[in-house]
């Protein structure tokens, strides 16, 4: 088995054995039914006491085989309005960036609670989307209208 | 008495009492609710603690005859003084030390001394023996040593006795806890410095010593432990000493952890030791004081330390298991008799099975294993919600989930071993589903959010488990579920039928695409309970079983999609559950999934699905989040009528009904109910654009070019000149009531760019509109706006729509160009006005037009005056990168990319292109060099290395002087070491850059490096990210 399989059935195992409060990660499955551990399904929680609180959002984190020398790609899906995150839905983030603050010891579970951490703290500094940006920049209400109606259409079930 | 720690001085005596004056003040109850003076006192203590006179003040606390607390404070204080004088300690004062404090460690436990003190006095003696001058090596054996002995004897005298044979039988039921405490802080302290980088790994270095005090550690560890079996064997259980048992089990843990990060397969013996001493802990297991800590530390060295068990022991836990006083705690748990106390036991279970994975199916499976699978699966029966009262259903499941994760695999599907599992694997089905049943309106009431989401999550990791026991089990595992829902709809048991059904939705994942569950579906949705259900019999069914049988409608699209018969009915209920604040949001987004996918079989229900629509749009569940899905599910299924005539007659119902709202929501929003008024205005054109979404054709034939090469741009058409042209005037009209002198709103704006948008990709249709309609909208806006990037980017995917007929629509283009020109004239000419938000549309803008429409923008000829709109627009986006705003320089970047990139198809355009090269090429290096000469950010090097190096590989004949030039340009100065003005870069370090670059060749990453290092040199090396 390879590093980055060897890898991944540890971080498996270890998010079964201990995971934070409301958060979601697993492997997604092949037509077969058997896993994909290059592919993971992700929902994170907006934070309680923010704007955030109450919604669940769906994100896939696709490692490249050179994982975890490189970091994963994570992307919302479908894109999440936020200023940092890019129009494909994929996230603009110091750790997951191989030439920024990315460690191959970064576990999912802090990748995770980094991009939960994020939602209510956007980083003004790199945006990476023009909607979301300007109207936070901009029209703070109008930004925050916007983020509550997101938040209720990523409602879990 | 020492004299590093002599009292003589009258300083020392005074500080002293202090000190002891302190310490009773501190712990005195009076004091306990001023924390102002509790912090003053500590305050005071900390200094004294650091002072020359802190050793003979730790060790006349220490002395103390009457208070634990000032003999703790004492410890406490050799601790701080080691730590603050390490530099000043040599060899002789760290022998003194160490000597002096194994004295009173060895007095203050002859007294019986209380653990709180004696923990802190063994954290003081490891802190003297991390320090690089302690000759002190086998810490554990010296201490038991001197212990036995009374007193301080030497390393080598203590050496000469036989540890395990002479010294541990002496030490007394005290000297062994004392030890174990010391014995634990040297452990604690190893693993710590042994995860640290160290700064000498050596013989004498700290963790090398202390490392090799690992086997005295496990055979100290053991001693107590075999001591206290026996004698729980011979005296009873009451007789244990509970506190002595937990430290020599937690001391084992602790070594085997600072063990199992050294090279272990050199040190056999070392594991033998610790792999007994494990033996040791399973046998506590059976002596009934100590089986909970038992339990709790094996568990943990299995998640960790696996090697630490071999065969004998895995046997007698599986013995102990399988029959003992531990089985019978599992079984009380089982039985709900006992709480969450004995989870250790239900935890020791999980991680023993999970050891053995696989393993323990084994052929044939042992007697243990087989009794112990019993317990395993019993812990399904414990009563209560899973993950609110019963915490054992959770882990247990975590383990048949890996097991049925690995099964197809590891094991051969026509082996025994593979049928055995599968059938374990069915049973955890059946097991579960108890557990899965949502509790009654009663219970939830009592819980948390916490404890909803809580139960919520376990149910999804329940589903997990199905959707991973499907491979193996196939569609009995369906069969299980259509069963128990097709009996309890029958039986209008609502509960039951709910988490049936919410288990066949979670299963569309493994059987919907592929068909195979089809006939159990059938089962369900082709039963006559269902049909009473679908014609609207059932009003009594429960707000969550609604949900969930909503929810399970859209998770079964290709379904129904095969079983279109059904259809109507299903959307008869998902309509009705519209009305239900819990269920509309599901509905809706079931709503829309059926009908896109079976949109041409749904026209004949068409006129019922427009009444159900009347009735909705007055409730308060019609929401921007569900109304919009539903109309464009509607709209969807009317795109499938057969003529346009069918079509313009409900869109004209719909829509007249939106006009009125829009009246409504302009007559709102001018009075104190402004809030909805806006809110009504979004609802009402985020419902037209959906509508538009809904009409958009099917097929994907591209769009006959030829047809509108030379033509008109909004050709005449049943849609704006026949009949559908009053469709057409009601959404104009919508727009109009909405946007023209209506309160500027961000969410307005976009849905009314989705509305333009929506018949972008059409050729003819009802959101088809004349192009002057989309010039006009974008021009209405003024500057500075929020919502101009939407705005804009409406204006691109406009000439976008058009790119194959360019010149047909050349004076709209120009109208946008003009006014995107104007906007940043107005910029230019008033920095006050400057809105980075349309700075970085505008160009985005620009960029995007480049490739097809630049003829429209190069009109003005190859002369180019400063007034032109070309010149404004280019001189806007050169400084925009002199601008700090990310978004404007990276769009501009973009820009200058493509204007450099750009190649005319004739010699005229190309032409003009080599003209406005020629002119702007030398003006866009100065600006680059200007910024990357320390004067833009950082994080904007990458953006202005692109244009930068783009110039360079596409025109490098205009880009070498132009660059050299704007390199001589730069003129900074600094001061050096003498004192005199220098440049800050010379003529060297300018053309070293300059060939630096030509040699990169617009190679990304040599391009950038170069670039940082240039930037780092004009703005100090101090912003370098290593520093």
């Amino acid at each position: 088995m390879s590093l980055s399989q060897n890898r991944l059935q540890e971080e498996r195992k270890q998010w079964r054995r201990d995971h934070p409060f409301g958060f979601v990660a697993k492997p997604a499955r092949t037509p077969q039914g058997g896993l994909d551990l290059k592919t993971w399904e992700c929902a994170i929680p907006g934070k309680s006491k923010t704007l955030w609180e109450g919604g669940l959002f769906k994100l896939t984190l696709i490692f490249p085989d050179e994982y975890p020398t490189k970091p994963p790609k994570c992307k919302f899906t479908p894109p999440l309005f936020h200023p940092n995150v890019y129009p494909s839905g994929t996230v603009c983030l110091s750790i997951l960036n191989e030439e920024e603050d990315w460690r191959p010891a970064i576990t999912i579970k802090q990748i995770l609670l980094g991009i939960q951490d994020l939602l209510d703290n956007p980083n003004p500094e790199s945006p990476a989307q023009a909607d979301a940006y300007n109207l936070f920049k901009k029209d703070r209400p109008a930004y925050e209208r916007k983020v509550k109606q997101v938040v209720k259409e990523n409602q879990p079930i | 008495m020492a004299t590093w720690m002599s009292d003589e001085a009258l300083g020392a005596r005074e500080s002293i009492s202090e000190t002891h004056m302190l310490v009773t003040e501190l712990y005195n109850p009076a004091n306990q609710r001023d924390p102002t003076r509790i912090n003053e006192i500590q305050a005071r203590l900390q200094q004294l603690q650091k002072t020359e006179h802190a050793w003979a003040i730790a060790d006349s606390l220490l002395q103390n005859e009457h208070s634990p607390q000032h003999r703790f404070m004492g410890a406490l204080t050799f601790t701080v003084k080691i730590n603050v004088s390490w530099n000043e300690i040599d060899e002789n004062a760290a022998a003194e030390i160490m000597q002096h404090l194994i004295n009173r460690f060895v007095a203050l436990v002859n007294k019986g001394e209380q653990a709180m003190v004696m923990r802190k006095l063994a954290s003081s003696l490891v802190a003297i023996f991390r320090h690089p001058a302690t000759p002190w090596k086998q810490a554990v054996w010296q201490l038991a040593a001197c212990l036995a002995h009374g007193g301080y004897i030497s390393e080598e005298e203590s050496q000469a006795v036989d540890f395990q044979g002479r010294i541990l039988p002496a030490l007394g039921k005290s000297g062994s806890g004392a030890l174990l405490f010391f014995s634990i802080a040297l452990a604690e302290e190893a693993y710590r410095l042994d995860s640290e980088p160290q700064d000498g790994a050596g013989e004498k270095s700290a963790v090398q010593r202390a490392i090799s005090n690992i086997k005295d550690g496990l055979l100290l560890a053991q001693y107590a432990l075999r001591e206290i079996v026996h004698h729980a064997k011979v005296a009873g259980d009451d007789a244990v000493d509970v506190a002595l048992g937990a430290e020599a089990m937690s001391s084992w843990k602790t070594w085997l952890g600072v063990h199992g990060n050294r090279q272990r397969s050199s040190a056999e013996d070392v594991n033998v030791l610790a792999v007994n001493c494990g033996h040791t802990i399973i046998e506590t297991l059976r002596v009934p004081s100590l089986s909970e800590s038992a339990a709790s530390i094996l568990t943990q060295a299995f998640e960790t330390r696996r090697w630490a068990f071999d065969n004998s022991s895995i046997w007698l836990l599986s013995e102990i298991l399988a029959d003992s006083f531990v089985t019978a705690r599992i079984a009380a748990v089982r039985s709900g008799d006992e709480g969450n106390e004995s989870m250790s036991f239900v935890d020791l279970l999980i991680a023993y099975v999970s050891h053995l994975h696989l393993g323990i199916f084994s052929d044939p499976v042992t007697q243990q294993n087989a009794a112990i699978l019993v317990l395993v699966h019993g812990i399904f029966e414990t009563p209560g919600y899973a993950a609110i009262d019963d915490l054992g259903t959770p882990r247990v499941l975590e383990f048949w989930n890996e097991i049925a994760e690995s099964l197809p695999d590891e094991l051969e599907h026509d082996s025994p071993r593979y049928q055995l599992v599968k059938s374990h694997i069915a049973q955890v089905v059946l097991g579960l589903s108890g557990k899965l049943l949502y509790p009654s309106a009663e219970d939830l009431e009592d819980w948390t959010d916490e404890e909803r989401s809580e139960f919520g999550a376990f149910r999804h990791d329940a589903c997990d488990y199905l959707l991973s026991a499907y491979p193996v089990l196939g569609v009995e595992l369906v069969t299980v579920f259509q069963r128990s829902a097709t009996s309890y709809l029958e039986a209008r048991d609502w509960r039951n039928f709910e988490t049936a059904m919410f288990c066949i939705a979670q299963l569309s994942e493994a059987v919907d695409e592929n068909g195979h569950a089809d006939q159990c579906l059938d089962a369900i949705f082709g039963s006559d309970s269902f049909a009473r259900l679908c014609a609207g019999g059932e009003i009594e069914i429960p707000l969550k079983a609604r949900q969930t049988l909503v929810d399970s409608f859209g998770k079964y699209q290709s379904y129904f999609e095969r079983h279109s018969a059904l259809l109507a009915g299903v959307l008869n209920i998902l309509f009705d559950s519209l009305n239900y604040e819990l269920c509309a949001q599901a509905a809706s987004r079931s709503i829309l999934t059926l009908s896109k996918s079976c949109a041409r079989v749904l026209t004949a229900d068409l006129p019922a699905f427009l009444d159900q629509l009347d009735q909705f749009r007055s409730k308060p569940t019609a929401t921007v989040s569900t109304m919009p899905k539903v109309l464009e599910g509607i709209a969807t299924i009317i795109q499938n009528l057969n003529t346009d005539e069918e079509k313009v007659q409900t869109l004209e119902r719909i829509l007249g009904f939106f006009v009125q709202e829009a009246t409504t929501a302009r007559a709102e929003v001018t009075g104190p109910e402004h809030e909805s008024g806006r809110a009504r205005g979004h609802l009402v054109l985020s419902c037209i654009a959906s509508i538009g979404r809904g009409l958009r054709s099917e097929n994907d034939e591209p769009i006959n070019i030829d047809n509108q090469a030379d033509g008109n741009p909004y050709p005449p058409s049943f849609w704006n000149a026949g009949p559908g042209a009053e469709a057409q005037r009601l959404i104009m009209e919508a727009m109009r009531l909405l946007i023209v002198d209506f309160p500027v709103d961000n969410s307005i704006i976009e849905a009314a760019c989705d509305i333009l948008k929506a018949g972008y990709t059409e050729t003819a249709g009802l959101f088809v509109f004349p192009p002057s309609m989309t010039v006009d909208f974008i021009k209405s806006f003024p500057l500075g706006i929020s919502g101009t990037d939407v705005i804009m980017a409406t204006a691109s995917s406009f000439l976008a729509s058009h790119a194959s007929h360019a010149m047909n629509i050349r004076s709209e283009a120009a109208a946008l160009i003009d006014h995107v020109a104007q906007l940043f004239s107005s910029m230019l000419q008033t920095p006050d006005l400057y809105d980075p938000e349309t700075a970085n549309a505008g160009i985005d803008f620009l960029a995007r037009l480049l490739p097809k429409y630049y003829p429209i923008l190069f009109t003005s000829g190859p002369e180019l005056s400063p007034e032109s709109p070309l010149v404004v627009l280019l001189h806007f986006t050169l400084h925009a990168l002199t601008r700090p705003e990310p978004l404007p320089l990276r769009s501009a970047s973009l820009f200058w990319i493509a204007l450099i990139d750009l190649r005319g198809n004739t010699p005229e355009q190309t032409s003009i292109i080599e003209s406005v090269h020629q002119e702007f090429i030398p003006r866009l290096c100065y600006t680059i060099v200007q910024q990357i000469a320390g004067r833009c950010a950082r994080s904007d090097l990458v953006s202005l290395n692109d244009a930068l190096r783009r110039t360079i590989f596409k025109k490098m004949v205009l880009a070498r002087p132009a660059l050299r030039a704007a390199l001589d340009s730069l003129n900074a100065q600094v001061t050096d070491p003498s004192g005199q003005q220098v440049p800050l870069l010379s003529t060297q370090d300018k053309s070293r850059f300059l060939e630096s670059l030509v040699i990169a060749r617009g190679a990304q990453k040599q391009s950038l490096d170069i670039v940082r290092a240039f930037w780092l040199k004009c703005r100090g090396m101090n912003f370098d990210y290593a520093q």
